[in-house]
């Protein structure tokens, strides 16, 4: 349905006068002269004082607009969707949270006030080139198994033995006098100093996005210069990345010290070194990223659990050992993935939707409590939701501190999928404290 | 000008062909391809055949769209990016390279560590460009034998690295892309005329990428050679120093 990468075309233009920028996606690119209505028909909006942010074409295609610091426009245009009125919210959600991650990768590598303040539009495009990389990867979702840019919580991998790393990283950040630091394993968190979880939540899962392209190029290590699309949009930080074993890569945020090649000699080696084997440990997890300790039940084919205050998430995809040969067949390892986002985005426009719509700090949300109920009239939350379709069934739970989101094989009867769910998130929370 | 061995004098030529360098280039691969390390680890040998290894530290510097990081990548026999993509920062690339020395027959593990960044990048952050110099023991220029305008900004790059500091810092020319002769716009005049003003050696990089060692290894040796060379110079310079200064120390 949604999940058509080559059919999601990306548009960027210059607000004021419409000049394009870059073109990204479907390999087949719309028309100049396209492009250039889309523009006008926004822009004949707001000479009406009207906003426009989104429309569906007959044949099922949705364009999506919107205006980043009365700079810069990005449109998302998807074709030929399938199915009917039911599936045109989701893909709204999906194509705005597109534009929203692209300018925030925009601000990262250029910076807001090149962006913010045009003058130049020629120098623009060519410095829009460094971004191509990072937009290509959000576009294509290359990798399955990250859901960090939909669910804006930062993909995590829970470690065996989380104490020591937790010490290794605060220790490394330090010495590179930094307060952020993070270790990532198979392209997902394993641990991270405080700060670095005090981030904005779009920020942790766009570096992390950066790691992840970084690592894939097998480097050593890396300076690479970012600007925190919240915390710090007009001044850089230094990003030094190190790669310690395939697979296994830790990164610092830094001022102007140390120099790359002083943190690599002088630091990694001494603060890794001797944690080689847990390292090792960590990356035998593997994708199930979840401690040996944490026995899934059998029905669980896909989780995904969301910790909301912190906003970290935990996901996996698992293939049953022993399927019995009667059972309808069990949708495959990549459509599980998709079903698992499908799902998320259903439950989360529909029934869980104090997430999404009212942004609050965690103190605000730790005094909310009464006086949110009286501001939003006592309406009454849903705690849980499922759907039952022809390639599996699906449960939803949220609890104040989480969400756990569940697939199971639809051989598992309806009316278990409720003690599936909450036994199993008894299970993890209780054996990793996430 | 800093003084270039002839090639193969220092260094045993394509050793990677030899039996005798089978154990240690084994150590290197992995199901025949380059094996990558990571920080922590290094190729090790057995306690009875110990190999010592020698750092160093190699700048790429090249216009954009030239093929630096594809050279790196090429390099190291990671997979190579199918699509240019500005690099917007530094990335460094490690590779460890047998060598055997022709005079003593020793052999050593080179750390051969690439930096690269794009020339974009360099322009807009005034720091990059001294981490990349920061005790830096060779540089690599590279210009792409289907772009001109490469070809003829390579004085200027070189120029950047003049003065004591850099006398001292291997220097060595490639280019790339060098199998797109339909579309080659530097001709062999120009690089042996380029070869003569400069007294830098040119090296020629290209064509598809085999699972051999072959296609990197002169390359790699040249480059090998050129920096244990100027170690040795500069460590019998050094001692020569030394026992001039006799004098003035305390």
């Amino acid at each position: 349905m949604m999940l058509q990468g080559g059919s999601t075309q990306l548009l960027c233009l210059t607000a004021s006068s419409g000049v394009p920028l870059f073109t990204r996606g479907a390999s087949k690119q719309l028309p100049f002269s396209v492009i250039g209505s889309l523009n006008g028909v926004h822009m004949f909006g707001g000479g009406q004082g009207v906003s426009l942010s989104s429309c569906e074409t007959e044949g099922g295609g949705k364009v999506v607009w919107r205006v980043f610091q009365d700079s810069v426009m990005l449109i998302a245009v998807t074709g030929g969707g399938q199915g009917g009125a039911g599936s045109s919210k989701e893909e709204e959600v999906r194509l705005q949270r597109l534009l929203e991650n692209v300018w925030n990768c925009m601000v990262l590598v250029l910076g807001q006030d090149e962006l913010a303040n045009v003058r130049n539009v020629e120098r623009l495009k060519r410095d829009l080139r460094s971004c191509i990389s990072l937009i290509d990867q959000l576009l294509e979702e290359r990798q399955e198994g990250i859901l960090g840019n939909l669910t804006h919580c930062a993909d995590s991998l829970l470690p065996p033995n989380p104490s020591l790393l937790q010490q290794a990283v605060d220790g490394f950040a330090q010495s590179a006098d930094s307060e952020f630091g993070c270790l990532m394993v198979h392209g997902r968190i394993a641990a991270a100093t405080e700060k670095w979880w005090r981030l904005a939540p779009q920020e942790v899962v766009l570096l992390s996005a950066l790691m992840r392209s970084l690592s894939a190029s097998g480097s050593a290590s890396c300076d690479y210069p970012v600007f925190l699309p919240q915390g710090s949009p007009t001044v850089a930080h230094r990003l030094l990345r190190f790669q310690l074993l395939p697979g296994a890569d830790v990164c610092v945020l830094c001022g102007p010290t140390p120099s790359l090649h002083r943190a690599e000699s002088g630091l990694v080696v001494r603060f890794w070194t001797p944690l080689v084997e847990t390292l090792r440990d960590c990356l035998a997890v593997g994708e199930r990223c979840l401690p040996g300790s944490v026995s899934l039940r059998p029905a669980v084919l896909a989780l995904l659990l969301i910790n909301r205050e912190a906003r970290r998430s935990v996901s996996c995809v698992r293939c049953p050992t022993h399927h019995p040969p009667g059972d309808p067949p069990l949708p495959s390892k990549a459509r599980c993935w998709e079903l698992m986002k499908l799902f998320y985005i259903f439950s989360t426009t529909r029934y869980f939707t104090q997430e999404e719509s009212v942004c609050l700090t965690p103190e605000e949300r730790a005094q909310g409590g009464n006086t949110e109920d009286f501001i939003l009239g006592f309406s009454h939350q849903p705690l849980q939701c499922y759907l039952v379709t022809e390639e599996c069934k699906s449960f939803g739970l949220q609890t104040p501190q989480h969400q756990l989101f569940l697939l199971t094989p639809l051989s598992v009867p309806t009316f278990a999928l409720r003690t599936v769910a909450t036994q199993t998130l008894s299970d993890v929370v209780t054996a990793t404290g996430f | 000008m800093a003084q270039v061995p002839p090639p193969g004098s220092v260094v045993v030529a394509d050793w990677h062909r030899c039996k005798d360098s089978k154990e240690y280039f084994s150590k290197i691969l992995h199901k025949k391809r380059r094996r990558n390390f990571g920080l922590l680890e290094s190729p090790v040998m057995p306690p009875n055949v110990a190999v010592d290894t020698v750092h160093y530290k190699i700048f790429i510097s090249g216009k954009t769209g030239v093929g630096k990081t594809t050279l790196a990548a090429r390099l190291a026999g990671l997979n190579i990016p199918n699509m240019h993509y500005e690099t917007t920062g530094i990335e460094t690339t490690v590779v460890y390279w047998p060598v055997k020395l022709r005079e003593s027959g020793r052999v050593l593990f080179f750390r051969l560590q690439l930096w690269d960044c794009g020339e974009n990048a360099l322009r807009r952050f005034d720091h990059l460009l001294p981490s990349c110099k920061e005790q830096v023991d060779a540089v690599l220029f590279l210009f792409s034998f289907t772009d001109r305008t490469s070809f003829d900004d390579l004085s200027n790059q070189i120029a950047k690295w003049t003065g004591t500091c850099a006398s001292r810092v291997v220097k060595l020319v490639v280019g790339t892309k060098f199998d797109l002769f339909m579309h080659c716009d530097v001709a062999e005049r120009d690089v042996r005329d380029f070869q003569e003003t400069w007294g830098l050696p040119v090296l020629r990089m290209g064509g598809e990428v085999s699972d051999g060692l072959g296609d990197v290894s002169p390359l790699l040796n040249c480059l090998a050679e050129n920096l244990w060379y100027q170690d040795c110079v500069a460590a019998g310079s050094s001692s020569y120093h030394s026992q001039q200064e006799t004098g003035t120390l305390y």
